[in-house]
């Protein structure tokens, strides 16, 4: 088909559109009248609360830190510090969401807007790909020098061999988990339902912007 | 004078309800979901409309919104969940008896084509056939001008393939 038959079966469509579409008034009125903020006002109380909860806990455990300071195991204080840093960097991908979700502003051009909104939604990929990164801490916060002194060296291994497995894993997930490999079957199985499927969208877009700003 | 008033705005949606039904369209299939979307839209610039600068065209300020909120839309559940009220039905719609118009075969096939490219390809597109010059194109995407000729250039080469492909 020639660009000008194009044109002009699009403009035959638009003729017909503009005889016959009905734009039912008191339904349109109605709209008017809904009190809701915006496109994306939906998402910030979500992130306002996790980012709440997030330095409540953390507050939580620098308090304990500070005050087993002086008698509490290596092993301990680094597990939990690795816990609060993990988490601070988390709350700080929420804030950095709550600002993208106030920059948006769907008045602006589309590849601005619709960049913002596809960051916004697919950097909550580094929340999980953080979450697992603080796997290994979960297995040694309890290690103590009594405790090894006190075990045999079948149990130590089994416990050393889980906390490598657990590093091993944390640190492979944390550099596997990313949009390039969405389509592989472990990703998909550990990350697919209806709450991922904006985000793989988003990624898409955000390539199709980048390939859109280079074209030309 | 431009007034701000829910009557000027829907004299502006009545005006320009072919720019709403076309763009969610080409976005949404589904007749359910297009409802919906056809609804965020008017909810959505009935919220701008406060912003809306009129040294812009109209038109331009429609199509971003339009496109932007089409563009975001992903399903029916995440706006119901930020509306506490029940939202009212159908706003813009085709009578039962124009329906035969959106079932001419060209057409079905250029809107399943258009269906078919990437989102930011189907704006470039949608926004080309609906007689936007490149300048006016390039002010709603956020492009250049060369930029936006080249992808035109391209969609419509493709559009011709598609077109070309099923002619055999």
């Amino acid at each position: 088909m020639e660009e000008n038959q194009l044109l002009a079966l699009w403009e035959s469509y638009d003729r017909k559109l503009s005889q016959n579409l009905v734009l039912n008034r008191q339904n349109a009125e109605e709209i008017t009248k809904i009190k809701v903020k915006s496109l994306l006002s939906g998402m910030q109380p979500i992130k306002i609360f996790a980012i709440i909860v997030g330095i409540v806990w953390v507050g939580f455990l620098d308090l304990i830190v500070f005050n087993v300071w002086a008698y509490a195991s290596p092993m301990f204080l680094f597990a939990i510090g690795f816990h609060i840093l993990l988490t601070k960097l988390s709350i700080g991908v929420y804030l950095y969401q709550l600002v993208l979700i106030k920059l948006v502003d769907i008045n602006n051009p589309i590849l601005d807007t619709q960049e913002k909104i596809a960051k916004l939604k697919s950097s909550t990929i580094w929340i999980t790909r953080l979450l697992f990164l603080q796997l290994p801490a979960w297995t040694v916060f309890y290690w103590t020098k009594d405790l090894f002194q006190n075990l045999h060296v079948f149990q130590i291994s089994i416990m050393v061999g889980v906390a490598l497995g657990m590093a091993y894993l944390g640190v492979w997930l944390f550099k596997n988990i990313r949009f390039e490999n969405r389509d592989k079957k472990w990703f998909k199985f550990l990350l697919s339902g209806k709450e991922w499927d904006p985000m793989m969208k988003s990624a898409d877009l955000l390539q199709q912007i980048e390939e859109a700003k280079k074209e030309g | 004078m431009f007034t701000r008033d829910s009557t000027s705005f829907l004299k502006v949606i009545d005006a320009n309800k072919g720019i709403i039904y076309k763009v969610a369209n080409s976005y949404c299939r589904d007749e359910e979901n297009r409802k919906d979307l056809i609804q965020e839209i008017i909810l959505q610039l009935w919220l701008s409309f406060s912003k809306y600068d009129p040294s812009f065209k109209l038109s331009t300020w429609m199509y971003r919104i339009a496109l932007n909120v089409s563009i975001s839309f992903y399903r029916k559940e995440s706006r119901r969940g930020r509306i506490n009220q029940p939202f009212p039905e159908e706003i813009i719609s085709l009578p039962a008896e124009k329906l035969p118009i959106e079932q001419n075969e060209e057409l079905d096939m250029l809107q399943k084509f258009i269906r078919e490219l990437k989102e930011i390809d189907r704006a470039v597109i949608l926004l080309y056939l609906e007689g936007n010059s490149q300048q006016e194109i390039a002010d709603i995407l956020g492009l250049t001008v060369a930029n936006v000729s080249t992808k035109v250039s391209r969609i419509k080469q493709t559009l011709k393939q598609k077109f070309a492909t099923i002619n055999r």
